[in-house]
């Protein structure tokens, strides 16, 4: 099979593959946490600086409109009075009213008259005032106006005015005007001030948010982790405690991670049981083949043999692919090594061999199933006593982290001083069910069996020359 | 010798008691773990046969229990389990030897005859005793080199003296370890048996203990 040049794998592949498949792109739990805080803060803030800058120009164009008013009462009451001078008005105690063109000014219009006579502060010059009448700006209750307009020079403005009525002595509009830029100044520079403040705010808030959204999120980080342990089997389930609101879904997962591992149990005790179930059958009939003669009973010994071998392999490789699936189990090694020690020295108490174990940790376990372990460990050491002429030697000692990759390990050495193996022998003897020597029993399969289950462990497992001569075989395994 | 073979199988059952009864032995057989159980309980075996799959009672509960009781006869377990962890199980439990299946009964031959030989303190497959000697593995008998021919009962009354040399084995002993348990059972014959084996082989090799028994002597030896 050739795989694409994108590196895309096949759907089924994908699906196994996990963390890499993404079936349907979903924004992340954190994007959306986010983004609607973000959002909403965002919206409140514009909505928020958009009022308080109105509110703060209507003040701010109130206290300029009062103070107009001022003027406006003064003037209104010289005219009321008749006390006005029109060749020396005075300035009301304002004298930009008589520097030229400073953007304040006032105005009396006689309205009785035809054309209207209008008498205007030094500061006028020739100009008249805009009537803000004339520009569509509302009468207020109190019967004044105010508004913006355009004076001399395309001066903005702020006026107020009113009319009033003496009867036979007149009818006036008297207008009052300040410069506009004073107002817009101090507005821009509140809105300059609020945006800052406003900006400094949401990004404090947006950050806030980030971090709240981080620390919330923690525990599904922490539930992602476990979960990648459990994928490498370093971890049965998921422990600890977890907020109420995923609690429920850890539950479920340690529910379907349990039936999973029963599935795959009962799977592989049914395949066990089938095999084992049919070597019965099978001892019979080999054993009825050895009692006849001829060519049928030569057939049916040599078809025999070929189904003991299918048996054996199938159950190796059930046995082989199980391993992941036993997470979390832990096997207190000394015992083991010690049960598997007197059992051979039962079997091989003809030999008259001394097997001596030496556990440099009470405590020390092994990370995985005891059945394994036995089967490593009883596998090298039944092929030390095989080939030993005096002495078996095992020891299980933790192997220190940094030279097991970080991670905690032991190391079960199996020394015998029997003839040993020369290096090409060696490497011979783990090819799968390669035999060196057929005069000794056994299937051939111990040491390749051995590597195997080493590897679905990820452990490592090596041959080397023991100090007394003999073979040295060198397993290293997951330890707790 | 007397043996006993638990297996469920009726077949494997059949074939292992065929093969043991014509290398010799007295065989009794059981089905079940139930039945195995008590007749190792209850009867003198030399060795026991026993399978780890049985129905009513496994074969490590079984084996454990007669070691518990004290019953100390060697077993050869059959399992069609092989792996190291079951074989530490059933060593632990009291087995003597483990046999796998699919086997060859040859092999189950050859470690009973290893276990009787343990049990009884010998190193050898052959057992003498003065010119008298007698081959487990054939089972063949030879008087100063000359095979000897011995009717089945002949040979295994003559093979469980020659594995208790020296110690006096009563009547009521001999009988148990002679026959199965179907067999009518009758200690007159045991003489009729000494006495031909004596005309065959000498009649000092056998010698009465009077009111106790049999004991094998050497004539060479004590």
């Amino acid at each position: 099979m050739t795989i694409p040049a994108d590196g895309a794998a096949s759907p089924a592949q994908a699906t196994r593959a996990g963390p890499a498949a993404r079936p349907a792109k979903t924004a992340s739990i954190a994007a959306r946490l986010f983004g609607s805080a973000a959002l909403w803060t965002v919206a409140m803030l514009l909505i928020g600086g958009v009022t308080l800058s109105s509110y703060y120009t209507r003040s701010v164009e109130r206290g300029f409109d009062q103070r107009l008013h001022v003027y406006l009462k003064t003037l209104v009451g010289a005219v009321a009075a008749g006390a006005f001078d029109k060749d020396d008005p005075g300035s009301f105690g304002e004298p930009r009213f008589e520097l030229p063109l400073s953007g304040w000014y006032w105005q009396i219009t006689r309205l009785d008259r035809d054309p209207p006579e209008a008498t205007t502060s030094k500061s006028l010059f020739e100009e008249q005032l805009p009537r803000l009448a004339e520009l569509g700006v509302e009468e207020t209750l109190v019967g004044t106006r105010e508004g913006y307009a355009l004076g001399p020079e395309s001066q903005r403005l702020r006026v107020v005015e009113r009319i009033i009525d003496l009867g036979t002595d007149g009818r006036f509009l008297i207008s009052i005007a300040g410069a506009a830029g004073e107002i817009d100044e101090d507005i821009q520079n509140f809105n300059v001030a609020l945006l800052v403040s406003f900006l400094l705010l949401g990004l404090g808030l947006v950050t806030t948010t980030g971090f709240q959204v981080r620390f919330g999120l923690r525990p599904l980080a922490g539930m992602r982790a476990q979960l990648a342990e459990v994928r490498s089997g370093s971890r049965a389930r998921l422990d600890g405690a977890f907020p109420e609101e995923i609690a429920p879904l850890v539950a479920e997962l340690n529910g379907l991670l349990e039936s999973n591992r029963e599935i795959v149990e009962r799977a592989r005790t049914h395949v066990g049981n089938l095999a084992h179930g049919l070597k019965t059958p099978l001892s019979v009939i080999a054993n009825e083949a050895d009692t006849g003669e001829g060519a049928f009973a030569q057939k049916v010994r040599e078809q025999a043999v070929l189904m003991r071998r299918q048996i054996d392999h199938h159950l190796e490789r059930a046995r082989l692919s199980a391993g992941v699936a036993f997470a979390g189990e832990t096997t207190p090694v000394q015992p083991a090594v010690e049960a598997l020690a007197r059992t051979m020295a039962k079997i091989h108490r003809d030999r008259d061999l001394a097997i001596d174990v030496a556990v440099s940790d009470e405590g020390l376990r092994f990370r995985g199933e005891r059945q394994d372990f036995e089967e490593m460990v009883g596998n090298l050491v039944d092929n030390a006593c095989k080939w030993a002429s005096a002495r078996v030697a095992i020891s299980v000692a933790p192997l220190a982290p940094a030279a097991a990759g970080g991670r905690s390990a032991l190391r079960v050495v199996v020394d015998d001083d029997g003839p040993g193996l020369t290096e090409a022998q060696r490497a011979e003897v783990l090819a799968r069910g390669k035999r060196l020597d057929e005069s000794k029993p056994g299937s051939g399969l111990g040491l390749a069996i051995v590597a195997d289950l080493a590897r679905v462990y990820g452990g490592g497992f090596a041959l080397s020359e023991a100090p007394e001569g003999g073979l040295r075989c060198d397993l290293t395994l997951p330890a707790v | 010798m007397r043996l006993l073979v638990v297996e469920d199988d009726p077949d494997l059952n059949r074939q292992i008691t065929a093969a043991l009864e014509e290398a010799g032995y007295a065989v009794d057989r059981a089905y079940d773990g139930e039945e195995g159980h008590f007749l190792g309980d209850t009867e003198p075996y030399d060795a026991i046969v026993l399978d780890i799959g049985l129905p009513k009672k496994d074969g490590i509960s079984v084996l454990e229990q007669w070691r518990r009781d004290g019953r100390t006869a060697p077993v050869l377990i059959l399992t069609a389990r092989d792996r190291w962890s079951d074989k530490v199980q059933g060593f632990d439990a009291g087995a003597d030897d483990y046999v796998a299946k699919p086997f060859h009964m040859e092999e189950v031959l050859a470690r009973l005859r290893a276990l009787l030989r343990r049990a009884t303190g010998h190193a050898s497959s052959e057992l003498l005793c003065g010119p008298v000697r007698l081959d487990t593995r054939a089972g063949r008998v030879t008087l100063d080199g000359n095979a000897i021919k011995l009717t089945s009962h002949e040979y295994r009354l003559l093979a469980y003296l020659m594995h208790h040399q020296g110690r006096v084995v009563s009547r009521t002993e001999l009988v148990e370890h002679m026959y199965d348990q179907d067999f009518d059972r009758d200690s007159n014959t045991i003489e009729v048996f000494v006495g031909r084996l004596r005309k065959k082989l000498g009649s000092d090799l056998i010698q009465t203990v009077r009111g106790l028994g049999y004991v094998l002597a050497s004539p060479g030896g004590a």
